[in-house]
């Protein structure tokens, strides 16, 4: 069965086979499983905030020596950006941790999708010379 | 599907997580969480369209942004979220005092930014460059100042917290609030991140 053997990544809280217990506990789809990280030392919250300080004198290195044209190093920054952004959600808000299925990882993504969209849509339709001013 | 059952499931959950109804308020906070990146992602829109437009003697981003308390900000606040990690890892041992003092840190942080970021626009307001000189301006100043807002909020929201966790220790509704506010505060460093490469380091490319 899913739980054996899989142990170390996945604690699962199962449904039970006969349906909903009612108590939240449920569990829909594999990838929804919830996951607890649990330490005797706080490894992950110091590789978090290392990884994060590296990333911002990474991005802020880029720009001051200019390494790259500006559209280059644009990409650059904002890539290092989504990097910490990771690093936060994964680490620091416990994304995969939940009552059973973790539906506000699909919440999340997307509100994620919709940000996406609206700043770069914004973006798109204003590099349109209108023509009038 | 059916996964099998684990009977003692419930007792291996952190304590924030034991209570259903608890749980579905984190729930119910990540969605809030999902509005408020929209939010953002208005301001960062308008932004990206304003950025250059200064008017016909405002400031362009370049000659408005010093680095110095950009950077300043920047480290303040992932130290916080740092901190307000290491609260919540203390929670889960069943520790209060190392919460309350890491939570107290993460605040006293959080000071720390609120004030940097004041200082900051006073500055650009000495100069004469207010949100009514320009799109850019008011782009800036209204993104930025959003964020700080949040923080600010954020800020009193620790101090009602710790003052909760001092008198009821650490309870099912204690830890789940305690949870709930570091997902606000970590998710505040992300916009912040995103406001440091998108604002700051993209006005001196």
């Amino acid at each position: 069965m899913f739980n054996n053997g899989d142990n170390k990544r996945h604690k699962v809280i199962a449904i039970s086979p006969n349906g909903p217990t009612g108590n939240g506990d449920e569990v829909e789809a594999r990838f929804l499983a919830p996951h607890f990280e649990s330490d005797g030392f706080p490894w992950l919250q110091i590789f978090g905030y290392v990884g994060s300080l590296l990333l911002t004198i990474a991005a802020l290195l880029a720009v001051v020596d200019h390494i790259l044209p500006a559209f280059g190093l644009l990409v650059v920054i904002l890539v290092l950006a989504v990097g910490q952004a990771a690093l936060q959600l994964g680490i620091f808000m416990h994304l995969r941790e939940s009552r059973g299925s973790t539906w506000h990882i699909v919440t999340l993504g997307l509100g994620i999708v919709i940000a996406i969209g609206l700043v770069g849509m914004s973006m798109w339709i204003m590099t349109f010379k209108s023509g009038v001013s | 599907m059916n996964l099998p059952v684990e009977p003692d499931s419930t007792a291996k959950l952190p304590l924030e997580f034991t209570d259903n109804h608890e749980s579905l308020k984190i729930l119910g906070f990540w969605s809030f969480l999902a509005t408020d990146l929209l939010l953002f992602a208005s301001l960062f829109a308008v932004y990206a369209v304003y950025q250059s437009r200064v008017g016909m003697a405002g400031p362009s981003p370049d000659q408005l942004f010093k680095l110095g308390p950009a950077v300043v900000e920047t480290l303040l606040l992932l130290t916080s979220s740092f901190t307000c990690g290491l609260a919540v890892y203390q929670m889960r041992r069943n520790h209060k005092r190392g919460t309350i003092i890491w939570l107290a840190v993460t605040l006293l942080l959080g000071v720390g930014f609120v004030t940097t970021e004041v200082r900051e626009f006073v500055s650009y307001i000495a100069m004469g460059d207010s949100w009514h000189h320009s799109a850019f301006l008011s782009a800036f100043f209204t993104l930025v100042g959003t964020h700080g807002a949040h923080v600010t909020f954020g800020i009193l929201w620790a101090i009602t917290l710790i003052i909760q966790l001092m008198g009821r220790g650490l309870t099912t509704v204690t830890t789940r609030k305690m949870y709930m506010f570091a997902l606000y505060w970590h998710f505040l460093d992300i916009i912040w991140v995103f406001i440091f490469t998108v604002v700051y380091l993209n006005g001196k490319i």
